[in-house]
This record gives C-alpha cells, sequence and structure tokens, in this order.
C-alpha cells in the first residue's frame, strides 16, 4: 500500500515513530525503514531515516552495537535509551493533545456555504 | 524477491559510499568512517533484497544525504567547514608562492637586461608581503636570496584559514540559560 504523507507533517513525527518502532524492537537502519514501510508509511525514504536514527543518536534518546551479520558487513542496531523512553512518553503525551485538540476543531459543523451569485 | 548482486552493482553502491565519504569531511573521523560503513551495509541488504537501482533510488543522492547527516551531526545552524579552511590554507601559499616568485624572476631578468655583466642587487620586495631581496648577476646569470614572507602574511594566512572555515564556530556556543531565567 502506497499512501503518501505531508513531508511537513511527517518531518515533526518521524522521531517519534522511530523511537516507538526501536521501543519495540532493536533494529539496524535498513530493517528501521523496512517497518516503517510496513506500517504505511511507503514515502519514507531511507535517506531520511537514516540521518534521523544520527540524529537520535546524537540527542543521546538511542545507543547503538555493532552486531555481525552473517549475510554482509557487520549490522549497526539502535536500540532505546532512558532518555528515549522518556522522550517518547513526552512526545506521545504531546501528541495525543495535539490530535485532540485537532479534532475537537475538526468536529465543528461548518456554516452553509453561500449560494452562487450572492456577494 | 532476493536479487543476486554483480560485480557492477558493488561498484554502483561502493560510488556512492565513496560519494558520501567525500562530502562527509567535515565530520570527525570516527564519525564519517561509521557512517560510511552502515551505509554501505545497509545499501547491501536493500539492494540484495530490492534491487540495486530500487535501493539507490530510496536513499537518494549522496549530496542530499550528506547534507541530512551533517545537520544530524551539528544541528540546523550552520556549521564549520575543514575543507574549505583545509582549501585555502594550502591553495593560497601555492598562489601567493607563484605571484611573488614570478616578480623576483621579472625583477631579475631586468637586472640582467640592464646591467648584464655582473653585480649584487637589493629589492625590497612586494611591499608588506615579503623580506628584501638580494639578487647576484654574474657569468652564470641572476641568482636571488631572501624574499620570506612576513609577520603579516601568516596572520593573514591564520585569518583567512579561519574565516573560509568559518573555524569560530567550533567554539562551544554560549549558554542562554541566565536569560531565559530571567525572562
Amino acid at each position: 500500500m502506497t499512501t503518501s504523507h505531508d513531508p511537513q507533517l511527517l518531518k515533526g513525527v518521524l522521531s517519534m515513530v522511530l523511537l516507538h518502532l526501536l521501543a519495540e524492537k532493536e533494529s539496524y537502519g535498513y530493517e528501521v525503514a523496512q517497518r516503517l514501510q510496513a506500517a504505511g508509511f511507503a514515502d519514507v525514504l531511507e535517506g531520511t531515516v537514516y540521518p534521523a536514527l544520527t540524529r537520535l543518536e546524537r540527542e543521546g534518546r538511542l545507543a547503538t552495537r555493532l552486531v555481525p551479520s552473517p549475510s554482509g558487513p557487520a549490522r549497526k542496531y539502535y536500540r532505546l535509551t532512558s532518555t528515549g523512553l522518556d522522550s517518547l512518553h513526552a512526545a506521545s503525551a504531546a501528541w495525543a493533545r495535539h490530535v485532540a485538540g485537532v479534532e475537537a476543531v475538526l468536529a465543528r459543523p461548518l456554516p452553509d456555504p453561500p449560494e452562487k451569485g450572492t456577494s | 524477491m532476493p536479487h543476486k548482486l554483480t560485480p557492477l552493482d558493488r561498484i554502483r553502491i561502493e560510488r556512492l559510499v565513496w560519494t558520501l565519504d567525500q562530502r562527509l569531511y567535515d565530520l570527525p573521523r570516527a564519525s564519517r568512517i561509521a557512517k560510511r560503513r552502515e551505509v554501505r551495509a545497509n545499501l547491501l541488504e536493500a539492494a540484495a533484497d530490492q534491487g540495486t537501482r530500487e535501493a539507490l533510488r530510496r536513499i537518494g543522492s549522496s549530496g542530499a544525504l550528506a547534507r541530512e547527516y551533517l545537520g544530524a551531526e551539528y544541528g540546523d545552524r550552520p556549521h564549520h567547514s575543514w575543507v574549505a579552511a583545509a582549501y585555502f590554507a594550502a591553495l593560497v601559499p601555492l598562489l601567493l608562492n607563484y605571484v611573488l616568485s614570478e616578480a623576483a624572476n621579472a625583477y631579475g631578468n631586468g637586472l640582467a637586461a640592464a646591467h648584464g655583466t655582473s653585480g649584487i642587487f637589493t629589492w625590497t620586495g612586494v611591499s608588506y608581503l615579503q623580506s628584501p631581496l638580494t639578487f647576484t648577476v654574474d657569468a652564470s646569470g641572476v641568482s636571488h636570496s631572501g624574499g620570506a614572507w612576513t609577520p603579516v602574511v601568516y596572520v593573514l594566512w591564520l585569518a583567512g584559514t579561519i574565516a573560509c572555515g568559518r573555524l569560530w564556530r567550533l567554539l562551544p556556543r554560549p549558554t542562554r540559560g541566565r536569560q531565559t531565567a530571567a525572562v
């Protein structure tokens, strides 16, 4: 399934989604990209995911380790740190508030559109 | 369906990894090598999984990827450039020495044409840039000594290298906690 996401919206939540995926299971870069794709983010490219993982690692929210791979070079696995977990909880709560606020606004009825020909 | 990687596929992957590596020279060496290895490992797996063309398409251009990596490492604020600093530091001496050498040769040729036989002459050199030069004209031709850079040139060279590489951005940023607390 290929769905298109607003890049600006996606940019804001990509870190949170990555943290959640890595909280579920330790993964390496390509596997994370595959899991994102399977979750419906087919238009999130690997070229976006790998630097985002680097950024989270630099911020101390992810830790890494190298694991030898039978099929090629060693893989760099990412896992959540305690800071990352706190960050995920905070981001999830903020996201829930955000969604609730947006849905409350969108649920309001709109006025009838003006009839054509009237100014 | 798994794809078997041909030597050509590996060359295409190595090309992207190599060009990415060239664009990441502003990163610390260990970090640059780690990224190179990670991208290579991921690309090899993606290529075996989806085909090299699709794997390369999904990772994007090396330039865009390098920009993302640099942004991830240094944040979105402007950062320094060791590459630009190195270019300036290496090219300016070459260019300056070439210009000074040509000026000295021109002066020497002038001496040989005017005085022909022999003699020892002194030229003050290019103002502010070099020490005086001593020219010796004899039967074997014209030779000269002196003409070293002045301290001013070294200072300008250093200042230019810092300016070109924006190396002041390596300094830690002042914390704004005090300002925030006052608000």
